[in-house]
């Protein structure tokens, strides 16, 4: 049985306009890792708090440890749901040390076990000698593993976690996430992860959620996210990808750099998208080619083109170190995937990718 | 390649923010408490508009327009007169190499806690022609009556008024310049501007926003002011008011003079909110850095003894004076002995009332202001916005007209409650709200929300995440608006003069009646510890503007 | 305003309920007990200026110890509003007013009930209320007083009427229109000389820019110091000033053939109706018209007793040296009302 199911929530704030979250399904089992992922204002925020029950929608169902908490009927506040949170802003109590912010939520226990939970919550988070400290004493990231621990120790069924580490700075947000990624998995928590950053949720998400307008895009692994995305909206917001037109032909698709041979079960003549990654994209220089070089991004290993066809659009291209072609190079540009392109038709993913399931 | 760059930083930039569902029990509360406060504005409009018509023709051919022209005057000099020297006083503290920079601010500050009809009783006994103290002493150095400017009328009362009510803009002022990054000035002298033409040009508009609601707090102040017009006799509607009460047998004509003083209130009223909507000066970020001093050079002995002046004749003069009154009070055998009693009541009895009267008021302002206040930092959208204000509007009711609706109000509905010191709490609580307002709805602004969800999430009903995370936390703040209350009630005057039971009377109310008999030696003792009285929490809130 | 009799009603049976000593009405005054064993608080409504009442409430307080005097000072009208406000929720035990016309026009409205003090009988004709509802208890004339530097003996007015001369613009000081005495003043002028000229009288005074304070003390300090040249008070002011050691003068005006006479009026006490301690109250009564508290006034304040054969202090001058002028105070208050409309319509400040 799912630790957490969500079914067709949504939750409109405004009477006008669209919802919030609109009709939502998901679920996650025991000791899963579930990133949220969109841009900002798509409703994954509001997702979690729907599922804390620091917001009520106006219809779905949210059943957490097999117990329904939120339905048309019924609605538990979130004190009395047994989730854990960790905020944005941390949302630590100031006039509290580190010891009382642990064990705020374990109120109403022994004594004994009150001592003997916090400090082992303080020890998993490596703040074991930081007891007696003051949140104001604390930096930017011993901050973020104390909300951690706070929200661990009631041991909750589902630990949210709502942009993390949005207040650090890049270099310990690397790091804080791969000590939290450890710790969470370290006692097989279930926990949902917001963040707008892909790069992040695809580290730290067993499964992702691409969110957009509301809408759940797709559900998967990290890698059926990447290589078979469901949308172009998928596509577009997982990253480095170029869009192309092609028509769709008996021999495979036709676009401006190559014919593709690749089956879309789509009649001939329909245009469809194709989605290109900077790998899937040769070059060569030709003096008489329409393409021209419009910059040179040195990788290290490997520099990374930005080229402009002769109809104006934008493609970037792979080459070794080695391959250097100064910006005003006329190029001939060719697709060379090697695989199947994720095409759209309409802006969805076609033939459906076998991979990745879409949801509703 | 799409560019994610303007993605984070949209992410970043504009957080959504959901609109979560009022509380209902909170709402209510919150409602109650604007329907509470604006009860007796509403009355007195009810009245005033069924006034009759006879009345109102009465008093335009009469009053109307000698008050109206009256008080508007006052009100437009003290503004001015606050704001040059407020500002004035402020920058010198904050902004030059002022030598004793430190204890002039509080010296500076200080007068807040001497009621303006106090101040003024001092400057009438020093200055009144012939008789008073200063031109006794030029009389007899010359040999002959000396004839010196009177301290009587519009010019004295804008002078006294300005006096005692210039700290209001000081201090805010001096928060202003102390947080106003130093890179505004830097950026404009770098564009070729003099200091002075800097000062002008970018730091007093920058200002503007925080200058301008305090002065406009000062001439709401003005509108309510009834014991430093009354002892200058210069005629306001305040004073209007207050004699109309104490004249023939009919409220009609206080009410509609008082309906009109409450339009003129709102208004400024309202420009004042709109001021402070766009008081926003930067906090003290980590870039802040105090700005240079400037060099006074060869102006520094002028400045000193500027600020001399308004110190001593704001504090030193009054409080000197008061005492060499009360010393002459306490060596007199008889006056020890009879002296400070109004029947059965003594000092001491006037102290205690004042103390508890005022501490009550504090406490209920602070308490009546929590769910108003919450609401609007928590929800912030039109209704909670609108009760906020609507809660605020206590500034705009002078003590005449609370007494005036009061009177009318409790002995109509409220009987038992008639002659009780309560309704004097209740006056209280209905003027000064608005001060209990302010603080807590900025401290509460400071708690974040996700605090106290925090706490649910943690086990906690709202109601105790409440109590437990958010009041700990701006209590702080609970108490600046309670010292703040406690302040202003213990120096309220006309609303006490009217509405007290027989044998309650306050410090305000004797140091009143006995400066206006003349009886200086008994007014000073008591004058002077409701100074004292006031000085405690004001020693408190100065400290919390980072004195 | 049904839902406003309702609330009234409810009100109503909750006062009755928690408060029994609020029903005391109608009930016939009981007798007066021993003098000795008042207690309570009494709940005295003063408009007399508050160190001219003091000393003679010390002296009640010395002999009942165990009461407990709770004074609200005012003016007459604030007083007087006070009362009529509380006509059915009765605060106060006694009212000390400075003229008769209030205490004259608030039995009208039967705010007071009747207490016939056995002292009262020394009393001369004329200075007990209807059915007792008000005892007199001293006197006072309307006085010119002066600044003896500043106007030399015998060129000060020695009529009201003189005061509008324009040699004296602007070093006139009288108290206001919240003034009882100055209230009385005007309402006798009204009966001995007609509305007009009253009205004339007070319009010139205004064009002669006289200072109008809100008591005669200030007046007095401020003649006495010179400020003022002139003013128009009780009295007594006249001589609480000298006491000081002032130079002043003091005229009693219009005593010249077919001048209207020195203007006196009285000071009176009343129980009010409801009264909570009607004993002490009654006590009071007594005790302010006995010789001890009569001779306080008079030795302390200057004010001329009411009862006989209690001295005068002895630079006052005995009221029979002068011709007074003859107001029928019943008419007078019955008019009050014209009196207030006659000093709203000059703006009488």
């Amino acid at each position: 049985m799912a630790t957490l199911e969500v079914k067709n929530l949504t939750k409109q704030f405004t009477s006008e306009g669209l919802p919030a979250v609109q009709d939502v399904s998901f679920s996650l089992s025991q000791g899963e890792i579930l990133a949220l992922v969109g841009p900002s204002g798509c409703g994954k925020t509001t997702t979690l708090r729907l599922i804390a029950g620091l917001e009520q929608p106006e219809a779905g169902l949210v059943i957490l440890g097999g117990r329904i908490v939120t339905d048309s009927y019924l609605f538990v506040p979130p004190e009395k749901r047994s989730v854990g949170m960790v905020f944005q802003d941390h949302a630590l109590f100031p006039h509290l040390n580190v010891f009382e912010n642990v064990a705020f939520g374990l109120a109403g226990r022994p004594r004994e076990v009150v001592r003997r939970e916090a400090a082992s919550m303080l020890k998993l988070v490596g703040l074991e000698d930081m007891a007696g400290r003051y949140p104001h004493e604390l930096s930017g990231g011993e901050r973020q593993r104390v909300a951690l621990a706070r929200a661990m120790a009631p041991r909750p069924i589902v630990i949210l976690l709502d942009e993390p580490f949005s207040n650090l700075d890049a270099d310990l947000r690397a790091q804080i996430r791969e000590e939290v990624r450890a710790i969470l998995k370290g006692i097989g928590a279930t926990a949902i992860f917001v963040t707008h950053d892909q790069e992040e949720a695809l580290f730290i998400g067993d499964r992702l959620a691409v969110f957009n307008q509301g809408r759940l895009e797709q559900i998967g692994t990290p890698e059926s996210i990447f290589h078979t995305p469901a949308t172009r909206f998928v596509a577009e917001f997982m990253g480095h990808t170029d869009f192309l037109p092609g028509e769709v032909t008996r021999e495979g698709i036709l676009t401006e750099i190559g014919l593709l041979a690749q089956e879309t079960g789509l009649p001939a003549g329909e245009k469809v998208e194709l989605a290109f990654r900077a790998d899937d994209v040769t070059i060569r220089p030709k003096a008489e080619a329409g393409s021209l070089v419009l910059a040179r991004h040195f990788k290290g290993a490997v520099n990374i083109y930005r080229l402009r066809l002769p109809s104006g659009h934008l493609v970037h291209a792979l080459q070794p170190h080695t391959h250097i072609y100064p910006p005003g190079t006329r190029v001939e540009v060719i697709a060379d995937p090697g695989h199947d392109l994720a095409c759209f038709y309409q802006g969805k993913a076609v033939p459906p990718a076998e991979s990745s399931a879409r949801l509703n | 390649m799409a560019d994610l760059a303007g993605f984070r930083n949209a992410a970043l930039g504009r957080r959504f923010r959901a609109r979560p569902r009022l509380n209902r029990p909170v709402t209510l509360a919150a409602t109650f408490v604007a329907a509470f406060v604006a009860i007796p504005l509403v009355y007195i409009f009810y009245r005033a508009v069924t006034g009759g018509q006879e009345v109102w023709l009465r008093l335009v051919q009469t009053r109307l327009l000698g008050l109206l022209a009256n008080t508007l005057m006052l009100a437009a000099a003290v503004t001015l007169g606050t704001l040059v020297v407020g500002v004035s006083m402020a920058w010198l503290t904050e902004r030059t190499d002022l030598p004793g920079r430190r204890a002039w601010r509080w010296l500076l500050s200080l007068p807040l806690a001497i009621p303006p009809y106090i101040g003024a009783v001092v400057h009438v006994a020093l200055l009144r022609p012939r008789g008073g103290y200063i031109p006794q002493f030029l009389g007899w150095l010359a040999g002959r009556p000396v004839d010196t400017p009177s301290p009587f009328g519009f010019w004295g009362a804008a002078f006294m008024l300005t006096l005692f009510m210039y700290p209001y803009v000081y201090l805010l002022s001096a928060a202003a310049f102390r947080s106003m990054h130093a890179s505004f000035e830097e950026a404009a002298r770098i564009s070729g501007r003099s200091t002075w033409s800097a000062l002008w040009q970018v730091t007093l508009p920058i200002l503007k926003p925080a200058l301008g609601a305090g002065a406009l707090l000062v001439a709401l102040d003005i509108l309510a002011e009834y014991g430093t017009v009354a002892l200058l006799r210069y005629e306001t509607f305040s004073a209007a008011i207050f004699l109309q009460l104490s004249g023939r047998y009919d409220r009609s004509a206080a009410a509609v003079l008082s309906g009109i003083l409450l339009v003129l209130a709102i208004l400024v009223l309202w420009g004042e909110i709109k001021f402070q909507g766009q008081a926003r000066f930067d906090q003290l970020g980590s870039g802040w850095r105090p700005a240079r001093l400037l060099r006074l050079n060869q102006w520094k002995t002028p400045a000193l003894l500027a600020v001399f002046a308004v110190v001593s004749m704001s504090l030193l003069v009054p409080v000197t004076v008061l005492s060499v009154w009360t010393a002459q009070a306490l060596l007199e055998p008889h006056s020890l002995a009879t002296t400070f009693r109004s029947g059965s009541q003594g000092l001491w009895n006037y102290t205690w009332n004042s103390l508890w009267s005022a501490g009550l008021a504090a406490l209920l302002a602070v308490l009546l202001s929590l769910p108003v206040a919450y609401l609007a930092a928590r929800f912030p959208r039109r209704l909670t916005q609108a009760l906020s204000r609507l809660s605020q509007v206590g500034y705009a009711l002078p003590g005449v007209v609370v007494a005036l609706s009061l009177i009318l109000i409790v002995n109509r509905f409220l009987p038992f409650l008639y002659a009780t010191p309560l309704v004097v709490v209740l006056a209280y609580v209905l003027r000064h709200m608005p001060q209990a307002v302010r603080s807590s709805q900025a401290s509460l602004a400071q708690v974040s929300p996700s605090m106290e969800e925090a706490a649910q999430t943690l086990g906690r009903t709202s109601f105790k995440a409440f109590i437990h995370v958010t009041l700990p936390l701006i209590l702080p703040g609970l108490f600046a608006g309670a010292a703040l209350v406690f302040l202003t009630s213990l120096k309220e005057l006309p609303a006490t003069l009217l509405l007290r039971p027989a044998g309650f009377d306050t410090l305000a109310v004797r140091v009143w009646i006995w400066a206006e008999e003349g009886i200086f030696t008994q007014a000073a003792p008591a004058a002077l510890l409701l100074i004292l009285a006031a000085a405690g929490p004001l020693y408190f809130l100065l400290r919390r503007e980072r004195f | 305003m049904n839902f406003r009799s309702a609330l009234l009603a409810v009100l109503a049976l909750l006062l009755a309920a928690c408060s029994p000593s609020t029903t005391v009405q109608f009930t016939p005054t009981p007798a007066v007990e021993e003098t000795t064993g008042l207690s309570g608080p009494l709940v005295i409504y003063s408009a007399r200026s508050e160190p001219l009442i003091q000393p003679v409430l010390d002296a009640f307080q010395a002999q009942y110890p165990e009461v407990e005097i709770r004074i609200k000072s005012g003016n007459n009208s604030e007083l007087a509003n006070a009362l009529l406000e509380e006509r059915n929720n009765p605060q106060a035990d006694v009212f000390i007013t400075t003229e008769l016309l209030t205490v004259q026009s608030l039995n009208q409205e039967g705010v007071f009930q009747s207490y016939r003090s056995p002292a009262a009988a020394a009393l001369p004709e004329g200075f007990t209320g209807p059915n007792d509802s008000w005892t007199g208890l001293t006197r006072r004339a309307r006085v010119i007083m002066y600044n003896t530097d500043l106007v030399p003996e015998g060129e000060a007015p020695t009529s009201i009427f003189d005061l509008t001369d324009p040699k004296w613009r602007g070093q006139i000081a009288a108290a206001g229109s919240a003034n009882g005495s100055m209230q009385a003043q005007i309402a006798a002028m009204r009966q001995l000389v007609g509305e007009g000229v009253t009205e004339a009288w007070l319009r010139d005074l205004l064009a002669n820019e006289v200072t109008f304070f809100g008591g005669h003390t200030d007046v007095r300090k401020a003649v006495g110091a010179g400020e003022f040249k002139i003013g128009l008070v009780n009295h007594y002011y006249y001589h609480l000033q000298k006491e000081e050691g002032s130079p002043v003068g003091i005229v009693y005006p219009d005593q010249g053939e077919g001048q209207i006479g020195l203007i006196t009026n009285a000071t009176a006490i009343a129980i009010v109706q409801g009264a909570k301690n009607p004993a002490a109250a009654q006590a009071l009564v007594d005790f302010l018209l006995t010789p001890e508290g009569q001779e306080i006034f008079a030795r302390l304040n200057f004010e001329y007793p009411l009862v006989e054969g209690v001295a005068l202090q002895p630079d006052v001058a005995p009221l029979d040296e002068f011709r007074l002028a003859d107001v029928d105070v019943a008419a007078a208050a019955l008019d009050l009302d014209e009196t207030f409309d006659l000093m709203e319509r000059v703006n009488l400040p």
